[in-house]
């Protein structure tokens, strides 16, 4: 498959093709209305925005009655993404991110989580059917422009069609398409989770020392914990999902090897263009887990207990969906 | 009122994780330490102390004369308190015991009210218990927040909102993190 720079490189014009691609069906397919193209090019446009800006600003996120404010610098030069997260409230944390790469801190408990992000998955929600789906199951619209951290905004609306998604609202800035505000709304249109920046500096003067971790290198004594090489293994896993909601299609099925995990774990993913719900099979674990429905921001989180195998489905859905599907897991 | 009620049934021996009559009067009268709470709210997802408690409560209110909660009052609460804001809320302290009695005293508040319209309504359907329990389960959850980590990043990945939102998305598992990191 992909490797190293190249690949990602030629992922990333791979990826191009199909939107322009998927953008050109678009147009064929849905002559009609111009909701998908709209829909995928302000999508598109958000997208390019976050990877190619170099900006700095506070960002707050809320969900459930909490609230956290942040500080984020965004760095884009030749060598590709640089960014760098720190929570100004609270135990000090920070996020890093070196293109594919993201290393989250957390100094009281000197550990530092390594992750890395397959940016050749960006927007599978470009993909024709995905298209069609998401016209199918949400409304597009433009809602009320606003001031929002100094900037104008246009605003969009993803609304869900049936009650097993949640509505999405997303605020743009204007002149660039830079994503300013986020919110996650419930079946009733109440906000469940928020992203938003309250004061932002695009263009800003970053130099690359501002983006290093602050930690670096660590202290000897802090507890590096990599993450094991953690993409899918594309394969028939086995399993299914027998009810699987309306507009949802699987992206991708295989094992995937999870830190603190001593088997392989299966995982599903599934789409309706908009959001993902993923589904983990895995052996009974020693330790006991949590069972039933949990939250985490705005993803639900459902667990069960299939005869020796845990199930748990997760997504920024509904508790109902992802419950839905949780009891609906089987061995073919 | 409660406490009559749990001496007339007190006798019953105790299951392991069942709290008893007493327990749950206790708990109803706020007399429980923190031990003892936590053993008493988990105990309530057990189907015969959901009932003890949903009687309790019936009847007390039936005695006090109050009752005739307006139509839709449950999902009213339920949605308020869902989204109820606390944003002046002082700083969680790491072992917080009035956090923990907090979020406790929130899924007796949710259970209550599921329990209330149950009993009103319908007597006590199995579905409606189940419900009362789904709704103990999720503010336990919210309270202890599961380490389900490692899920949530490897979802990430693929949602297709995280180009959209750069790092953002990150943001959910350093909260959720918070003390469970070390772990």
């Amino acid at each position: 498959m992909l490797r190293a720079e190249a690949g990602a490189r030629i992922a990333r014009q791979r990826r191009l093709r199909l939107a322009s691609l998927a953008a050109a069906a678009a147009a064929l397919f849905l002559a009609g209305t111009a909701f998908a193209q709209e829909a995928s090019e302000w999508l598109q446009r958000a997208a390019e925005a976050a990877r190619s800006l170099t900006y700095s600003g506070t960002l707050v996120y809320q969900h459930g009655g909490r609230v956290e404010t942040s500080r984020v610098l965004h760095l884009a030069d030749a060598a590709g993404e640089h960014e760098k997260l720190i929570n100004l409230e609270g135990p000090p944390r920070e996020v890093v991110r070196n293109n594919e790469q993201i290393r989250c801190y957390y100094p009281d408990a000197k550990i530092i989580r390594v992750e890395s992000r397959n940016s050749r998955n960006a927007f599978p929600s470009l993909l024709p059917q995905q298209q069609e789906t998401l016209e199918k199951y949400y409304s597009f619209r433009r809602a009320e422009s606003a001031r929002i951290a100094g900037l104008e905004t246009e605003a969009f609306v993803f609304q869900p069609k049936d009650g097993l998604r949640y509505g999405h609202k997303l605020w743009a800035d204007a002149a660039t398409g830079l994503l300013i505000k986020a919110q996650l709304l419930n079946e009733r249109g109440v906000p469940i989770e928020q992203f938003a920046f309250t004061d932002i500096q695009i263009g800003a003067k970053i130099e690359r020392d501002m983006v290093r971790p602050t930690f670096a290198p660590p202290p000897p004594d802090w507890q590096m914990r990599q993450a094991l090489p953690g993409d899918v293994a594309p394969q028939d896993t086995g399993w299914q999902v027998k009810d699987l909601p309306p507009g949802f299609t699987k992206l991708v099925e295989g094992y995937r090897t999870l830190r603190g995990k001593p088997a392989p774990v299966a995982h599903l993913v599934f789409s309706d263009g908009l959001v993902a719900i993923s589904v983990f099979v895995e052996p009974t674990p020693e330790v006991p887990q949590q069972i039933g429905l949990s939250q985490q921001g705005g993803v639900n989180v459902y667990s069960r207990q299939l005869k020796d195998h845990l199930v748990t489905v997760l997504g920024e859905t509904p508790g109902a969906t992802v419950r839905q599907m949780a009891y609906s897991v089987a061995h073919r | 009122m409660g406490k009559n009620l749990a001496e007339q049934g007190g006798g019953r021996p105790a299951q392991a994780t069942e709290p008893t009559p007493e327990e749950v009067s206790q708990l109803m009268d706020g007399e429980l330490e923190a031990d003892g709470l936590e053993h008493a709210c988990r105990g309530l997802r057990e189907t015969s102390a959901m009932q003890t408690w949903i009687c309790y409560h019936v009847i007390g209110d039936a005695l006090r004369g109050c009752g005739g909660l307006s139509p839709g009052f449950a999902e009213r609460f339920a949605a308020r308190f869902s989204t109820e804001p606390t944003l002046m809320a002082p700083p969680r302290r790491h072992t917080a015991p009035a956090a923990m009695a907090w979020a406790l005293a929130a899924s007796v508040a949710a259970v209550c009210v599921v329990g209330w319209v149950a009993l009103t309504t319908m007597s006590l359907p199995p579905a409606a218990l189940a419900t009362a329990r789904d709704a103990t389960a999720v503010r336990a959850a919210d309270a202890r927040r599961p380490v389900v980590n490692e899920y949530v990043l490897a979802h990430q990945e693929y949602s297709p909102t995280t180009p959209i939102q750069g790092v953002q998305p990150a943001l959910r598992v350093v909260a959720a993190d918070d003390q469970n990191v070390a772990r």
